[in-house]
């Protein structure tokens, strides 16, 4: 005897050994196991094999817990959720009372006005109706992610699975096989545990076949594959072939009276008296139709359990015990009772009769569970054993359909009067098979309902509904175990800034230094002295081969022929709808081939076009991703030569490396690729370098430069320097149908070009006026914080016709500027627009030198 | 829970290694209500359809394949 | 229990004909990434392998690109099973391939129980935070 005990609603119950938390909590006398969904009525144990919603207690503050198939170990803590005060003694059963006030479907017909009515209502509903609070408090498990791969898995290890697991279909084939629980810990001692034992040995002693006790199935998905969920880990299993033995359950009987505490199934009734030494009643009536049937009610009478009557067909009337008797070829017409079993009425020989009784075992045939096999599509899934069964069709006697849901079969009556009339549907309406055992019990039923009462030519109307996943309860947080979290990308300056104490924030998948600590401060180093920062998120490609030109010419909408070795020029990339899809900028190198480079965010994507056109046109061309390779630093501002010319003895003045231009130096030792930009407005030069070589480039520009008066500048700073010039961001001020003509890039085109991407939608649009198009803005009566009119609708007389896409106080022009999309009008494009209360103006952009003498230095 | 693609570098592989390129079509058309056609109208076919697809994270080689948009078999 | 060990490798890049890749691949330490480029591992020398390759390829471009990569190596009994954690690829006895590890896209070497992965280096820090949580009962 293992002692033990559970924690049961503030009182001690004790424990046995082998006891499920059900059998502990029945042998303590709890009678009332939950409170249906709607009318909170008494449910007591019934299926015993975790399907049934009955049982569900809350464990250990986790709610929904099949107590009839979870093992009493430990010092678990036992709670019924529903029910106000109590389970035992539950006001909120007036519900039941009140079903004629409430027919199926009322809540969507009811509560519409006034409109706090439903507010409310939903409040009271969810608090009546829930199957318990979650622990939220409760701290994150870890669960493990795993692939494995098979060549079969087989599903449920009963004697068909185990069977199935030893006959491979491949010689030499690797078999999985898996079960929801421990083998053979689920049968009672008889005849079928010791064939499964047998089975066991065998399969254990096979090198071939890897067994995972403990392992639900959770669905069927493409591949064929299979998630197993169990021990703290998500098992994904890749397999060629997948059979199904996942047995049936008892078949779920309707009839008057069906969901009253003490109707039980057969092997939950026969488990609690022969495996948990505890009697389902002191008066029992069995009804059992099946050879199954009989072997539990021999083993309920073996048990000790008084089992006072017991209908039968004729056939199997001489297995009947002594003890009990016999009613041959009798019907069950319903069971009896207030919240409770009391007696039942059954018909014999065209008889009425009433029998008292505190249990009715029912053992009347076996549903297949095939879910796994109805989703799949085309997959070479394979039934075997109980699962594969034909199943007969339900008796629609009356009493509880869905029990999960608490629909009664009446329920189902009246939506099909309402004109509800497929199964499909009438799920959808009644809610029947969307509770917790997902049609388990109740699936078939439903649709036998719906293929009788539908025209003979109509036999959809009665097909299965839609099996999905999961098989079993599961928490999302198993789920999430294979769901990497983001891909965090840094440059090699990563640790530098951190050590700088920079602020860090995430942009397009990298995480970048946003500030050092003085927006302003970085603002002015750069328009009046020398500012540096890490652009190392650019994306880098090698474009290199005999036909890099012609891919080049080809992928972007500007000239590239005449480019020069040793110059650049800024590359707008089209897609075929004529639309801009990405930029970069285009550098020529001495030896024939090409750098590009492109904004972070797009750099995959610019890969991806570069190698889809290579391919698409045959051309003969080598590409290499450099954006790891390489890291990058820029230094802006006037003193930015100045800087430069103390750590290199290449020269650097404006002959030397022109604007738009770039060349090979080596500064601090570091061999760098300089590009002059102009992205930010003033002398500047982006410092391509080796990644490693990084942080020796960045201290020896910090080191150099504090006599220029330096200072690190970050991606804040830069939104504002960059929107002075009016340079766009792709993604932020554009939109997805945007082409050239409306973001006012024409002159970034060549339209004499023979052909590139996009080249034919550009000539259809040419003969239309754009409609829209990008301006720059001038806000007055802006608010302190420049950047909040980002986003704002921008009207004209009230009528929205654009959107402000960026927005910034401008130190040096000494007011608000940003840039916005603006629809054109009957009479053009408006000049002056509302921004709520603020005026919008439109100005000609560059705001800021809009000649560009700073950049061309 | 993957469909697998056959690349034809790599061999089979999890569609998650790969991105999906849009139908296989000419990059040219005859004219411009043939070229708007071809762009803004999908074929949008029940049945095969030959697609470009792209083995992003792999060898990053373009590529097309045959897929029935119904039953997602692929060859 | 794998030992998980983070390494600088030299790495250099081949780009050239599929003719040309497939002779560059059978030096030692090469990964074939796809029909037009080869990684070379270890101590190569860049002029002779590019006085190899330019004689069936005048384009062809030889790159050290060892700056753009970073080796995790999983050693010992359990790396398979650590490597399992991450990824749904399946592993050859030996040889190598590229795939998807982590989320992103890896090269892999593998020779019995030791699996090199060779992940660029801007997202090394992701792919060896994402082995030490998914495998951490695995490793030493």
């Amino acid at each position: 005897m293992t002692p033990g005990r559970l924690r049961f609603e503030g009182r001690d119950v004790p424990v046995l050994e082998g006891d499920t938390v059900a059998s502990a909590l029945f042998r303590a006398g709890v009678r009332t196991f939950s409170r249906s969904l709607k009318g909170h009525r008494r449910r007591g144990l019934y299926c015993g094999t975790g399907e049934c919603p009955n049982c569900a207690v809350t464990v250990d503050g986790v709610p929904g817990v099949r107590s009839c198939i979870t093992p009493a170990t430990g010092d678990l803590r036992i709670e019924r959720p529903r029910g106000w005060p109590s389970a035992d003694h539950d006001l909120l059963h007036v519900a039941d009372l009140a079903h004629p006030l409430m027919p199926v479907g009322f809540y969507l017909k009811t509560f519409i006005r006034p409109r706090f009515a439903w507010r409310t209502a939903e409040r009271m509903i969810r608090r009546a109706t829930g199957s318990g609070p979650l622990p939220m408090d409760a701290p994150a498990t870890r669960t493990v992610s795993r692939h494995v791969r098979c060549d079969t898995i087989v599903v449920g290890a009963g004697v068909a699975g185990l069977t199935a697991a030893l006959e491979p279909a491949v010689d030499g084939e690797r078999v999985l096989l898996c079960d929801g629980f421990a083998i053979g810990s689920r049968v009672a001692p008889g005849p079928t545990l010791d064939a499964i034992r047998t089975l066991e040995a065998r399969v254990r002693a096979n090198p071939a076949i890897e067994i995972m006790e403990g392992y639900a199935a959770l669905g069927l998905f493409d591949g064929p594959s299979v998630p197993l969920a169990g021990a703290g880990e998500l098992v994904q299993v890749r397999a060629e072939r997948v059979v199904v033995a996942t047995g049936a359950t008892e078949a779920h009987q309707l009839f008057p009276g069906n969901d009253l505490p003490g109707v039980w199934l057969g092997r939950a009734a026969s488990a609690m008296a022969a495996l948990h030494g505890v009697p389902p009643g002191r008066r029992v009536v069995v009804v059992a139709s099946t050879a199954e049937g009989v072997e539990h009610l021999r083993a309920l009478v073996a048990a000790g359990t008084p089992v006072v009557a017991a209908l039968v067909p004729s056939a199997f009337v001489d297995e009947v015990p002594r003890e009990t008797e016999a009613i041959v070829d009798g019907e069950l017409v319903e069971a009896r009772g207030h919240g409770r079993l009391r007696s039942v009425v059954v018909r014999e020989r065209g008889e009425r009769r009433r029998i008292r009784c505190d249990a009715l075992v029912l053992s009347m045939g076996l549903a297949p569970r095939d879910e796994l096999a109805r989703m799949a599509v085309g997959e070479p899934v394979r039934l075997v054993g109980d699962a594969a069964l034909d199943a007969g069709e339900p008796r629609l006697g009356g009493g509880y359909l869905c029990l999960c849901e608490d629909v009664a079969l009446h329920d189902v009556e009246q939506a099909w009067t309402e004109g509800f009339r497929s199964a499909e549907i009438l799920k959808r309406y009644t809610t029947a098979t969307m509770g917790p055992c997902r049609g388990a019990m109740c699936g078939r039923a439903l649709a036998c309902f719906a293929r009788d009462h539908a025209d003979a030519a109509d036999q959809r109307s009665g097909a299965r509904t839609t099996a999905r996943p999961p098989l079993r309860p599961v928490a999302l947080e198993t789920l999430a175990a294979p769901v990497h979290e983001v891909v965090e990308k840094r440059t090699g300056l990563h640790e530098v800034h951190l050590a700088a104490g920079a602020n860090l924030g995430w942009s397009s998948g990298w995480k970048r230094a946003l500030s050092y600590g003085d927006l302003a401060g970085e603002y002015r180093a750069v328009r009046e002295r020398v500012g540096m920062m890490d652009v190392g998120t650019l994306g880098r490609f090698l474009i290199a081969g005999r036909d890099a030109a012609r891919l080049a010419g080809s992928v972007f909408a500007g000239r590239i022929e005449d480019l020069a070795p040793g110059r650049s020029r800024y590359v707008l990339a089209l897609d075929e709808g004529g639309y801009v899809v990405d930029d970069g900028l285009l550098c020529a190198v001495e030896d024939g081939s090409y750098l590009l480079t492109s904004t972070s965010g797009g750099a995959e994507r610019m890969d991806a076009r570069l190698r889809e056109w290579a391919d698409r046109l045959q051309l003969h061309v080598h590409l290499l991703d450099r954006t790891s390779e390489l890291g990058a630093i820029l230094v802006a501002g006037p003193r930015a030569r100045d800087l430069l010319e103390r750590l290199t003895g290449d020269p650097i003045e404006a002959a030397a490396l022109p604007y738009p231009g770039h060349r090979e130096l080596t500064l601090a030792g570091v061999p760098c690729r300089a590009i002059r930009s102009g992205f930010v407005g003033e002398l500047a030069f982006e410092l391509h370098h080796p990644r490693s070589r990084g942080p020796e480039l960045w201290d020896a520009l910090l080191r150099e430069g504090k006599a220029l008066e330096i200072s690190p500048f970050g991606l804040d700073a830069l939104e504002v320097l960059r929107l002075e010039k009016g340079h766009l961001y792709l993604g932020q001020d554009t939109l997805p149908d945007d082409t050239p003509a409306k973001l006012g890039l024409n002159w970034a085109v060549d339209m004499s070009k023979p052909w590139f991407v996009g080249k034919a939608a550009l000539e259809r649009l040419a003969e239309l006026p754009p409609t829209r198009r990008l301006a720059g803005l001038e806000f007055e009566g802006a608010p302190a914080e420049g950047a909040e009119l980002r986003g704002a609708p921008l009207t004209v007389g009230g009528a929205v016709v654009g959107r402000v896409t960026s927005a910034a106080n401008s130190a040096s022009l000494e007011r608000a500027i940003g840039l916005g999309w603006i629809r054109r009008g009957e009479d053009g494009f408006p000049n002056e627009l509302g921004a709520g209360s603020v005026v919008a103006r439109v100005v000609s952009t560059p705001f800021y030198d809009p000649l560009g003498a700073r950049v061309r230095g | 829970m993957t469909l697998e693609i056959a690349c034809p570098t790599c061999g089979p592989r999890p569609h998650t290694e790969f991105a999906y390129g849009g139908e296989e079509l000419p990059h040219v058309a005859p004219d411009a209500e043939a070229d708007f056609a071809r762009v803004f109208h999908p074929g949008n076919v029940e049945g095969p359809q030959r697609e470009r697809w792209f083995h992003a994270l792999g060898c990053r080689s373009w590529f097309v394949l045959t897929r029935d948009t119904r039953t997602n078999r692929i060859g | 229990m794998a030992e998980l060990r983070t390494s600088t490798p030299s790495v250099t890049s081949v780009l050239a004909s599929a003719e040309a890749c497939d002779r560059v691949s059978e030096l030692p330490g090469a990964c074939r990434v796809s029909p037009g480029e080869v990684a070379l591992m270890g101590d190569v020398s860049e002029a002779a392998v590019r006085a190899a390759v330019v004689r069936l390829d005048p384009d062809a471009v030889v790159l050290d690109v060892s700056d753009g990569w970073i080796v995790h190596s999983l050693d010992g009994p359990g790396s398979r099973e650590a490597f399992a954690r991450l990824s749904e690829l399946e592993l050859p006895a030996a040889g190598s391939l590229v795939g998807e590890l982590a989320g992103v896209g890896v090269r892999i070497l593998v020779d019995g129980d030791r699996i090199d992965l060779l992940v660029p280096s801007m997202i090394a820090a992701h792919v060896r935070e994402r082995i030490e949580v998914d495998a951490a009962e695995l490793l030493r």
